[in-house]
């Protein structure tokens, strides 16, 4: 298997190559081109030995980790190697992490797809830090073993944590396991924290990797909003 | 103060290292991450009457978000929209800056709100522009990527698309050649610059995405 972040910048995809018997499975709709040997089906999100009810109870997990209810797989069916090509949604960068022994979790939207060898749960943030960090209710985590695709809004960074780092919400797109989060001001007091314009960060401490995005969707949404035409009905 | 512009043209954002009490300025919302010592608080730009009049006409904050230690950190902010983020070292000079262009300065930098003239209705940049004067250094924003361009004499730009331009620049709104052209184009009304000096233009606007995603939202 070989994972390619195929077009960098603002119009960020991967291309994933497949040998034989391997597969990779990403959130429904994220395929955009695959060679003709690729059999693509549709998997529900049940963990091993798990009936219809154990389907239907991750599936509306992952939507609200802001999920497709379905995943996709991908595997080649006639023995030969193939490509499958997969891009997000909306503009941004592309990024492959490697899981294990590190696991990984993803804010709500940022998972894109994951090699067959990692296995996808859904992590509830708790009310609180779920209302207040932009981020959703719901994280998905990514354990075992193999490469992780995550979508960002903007530009992707990797930070290395080492004591603590603070990080505005709407900004995170994925952390690993070890680091742990506390929503609070952004600093001085509550009125200077909503004065300067930032209001709730996420304070991250302990030992691991954070993967920010440059932009926030919904700063982009303050700005564009106003400019659209009022919704019918 | 050590900064770093990554990530341009696409999503420009700004790493910066602050020293030892040094402070920086940003437009509220900006920052995306910083060292978990920084202080942050507000600060008003200028005199009660200018941040009132900024806020009101300059399509700016009354308030600027102020970050600060004893020991120094890091910090970065980006724009709120996709776009470049250009910076520019100010030393007893000024710059012109579109209404809602502004990101950030060092605290020697004043910015006020200026009214353009009755010209600047038809600019598409809003009737007031924040003028950027004093000592420091100055962080703008565009939509889409800057370009910069050497002015000599006569320079046309599409009004919409004009970031910043030195003050030794002068401009005048006028049609495309005659009233047909000027209709028919699709450019309509447009900037006519004269002068020398430097203007920042933007590769895309705001207005022509929220056109062109208007008939695809459902």
């Amino acid at each position: 298997m070989n994972v390619k972040i195929d077009t960098e910048g603002a119009f960020g995809s991967a291309l994933i190559t497949l040998d034989a018997g391997e597969k990779f499975v990403s959130e429904a709709g994220a395929m955009y081109r695959a060679s003709s040997n690729m059999e693509i089906s549709v998997e529900s999100r049940k963990k091993k030995d798990e009936g219809m009810w154990g389907a239907l109870k991750s599936g509306i997990k992952a939507m609200f980790a802001g999920e497709s209810f379905f995943l996709s797989t991908y595997t080649p069916n006639d023995g030969q190697a193939g490509e499958v090509g997969l891009a997000p949604t909306h503009q941004g960068e592309v990024r492959s992490v490697k899981v294990g022994p590190e696991v990984w979790i993803c804010s709500g939207g940022s998972y894109l797809g994951s090699s067959g060898g990692i296995t996808l749960d859904t992590q509830y943030q708790g009310l609180t830090k779920g209302m207040f960090s932009k981020e959703g209710l719901v994280f998905v985590q990514a354990s075992g073993e193999g490469d992780l695709l995550v979508n960002g809004f903007g530009r992707i960074s990797s930070i290395d944590v080492s004591g603590g780092i603070t990080v505005d919400n709407g900004h995170l797109i994925a952390f690993t396991e070890g680091l742990e989060y506390t929503i609070s001001k952004a600093g001085g007091g509550w009125i200077s924290s909503m004065m300067s314009g930032e209001g709730l960060v996420m304070k991250f401490s302990g030992q691991g990797k954070v993967l920010v995005q440059s932009h926030d969707p919904s700063r982009l949404g303050g700005v564009l909003g106003p400019l659209l035409p009022p919704r019918e009905g | 103060m050590r900064f770093e512009v990554k990530g341009n043209p696409s999503y420009g954002e700004v790493d910066v290292d602050l020293g030892p009490n040094e402070t920086l300025l940003i437009e509220p919302g900006a920052m995306s991450r910083m060292s978990s010592n920084l202080n942050s608080s507000f600060q008003r730009q200028g005199g009660l009457f200018s941040a009132m009049f900024r806020k009101m006409f300059g399509g700016e904050n009354f308030f600027l978000g102020k970050y600060e230690h004893p020991d120094g950190g890091k910090l970065t902010f980006a724009p709120s929209t996709p776009g470049h983020v250009e910076h520019r070292q100010l030393t007893n000079n000024s710059l012109n800056i579109m209404a809602g262009c502004f990101l950030a300065c060092t605290p020697g930098v004043n910015i006020k709100a200026k009214f353009g003239g009755f010209k600047a209705f038809f600019s598409g940049e809003g009737a007031f522009l924040l003028e950027a004067s004093g000592n420091g250094d100055l962080f703008f924003n565009s939509f889409g990527g800057i370009i910069e361009k050497e002015i000599n004499g006569d320079f046309i730009v599409d009004t919409g698309h004009v970031v910043a331009f030195e003050p030794s620049l002068n401009y005048k709104i006028s049609g495309m050649g005659n009233w047909k052209s000027t209709m028919l184009s699709g450019e309509g009304l447009v900037m006519t610059f004269s002068g020398v000096g430097k203007i920042y233009l933007q590769t895309r606007t705001v207005d022509g995405i929220a056109s062109w995603l208007t008939p695809r939202l459902i």
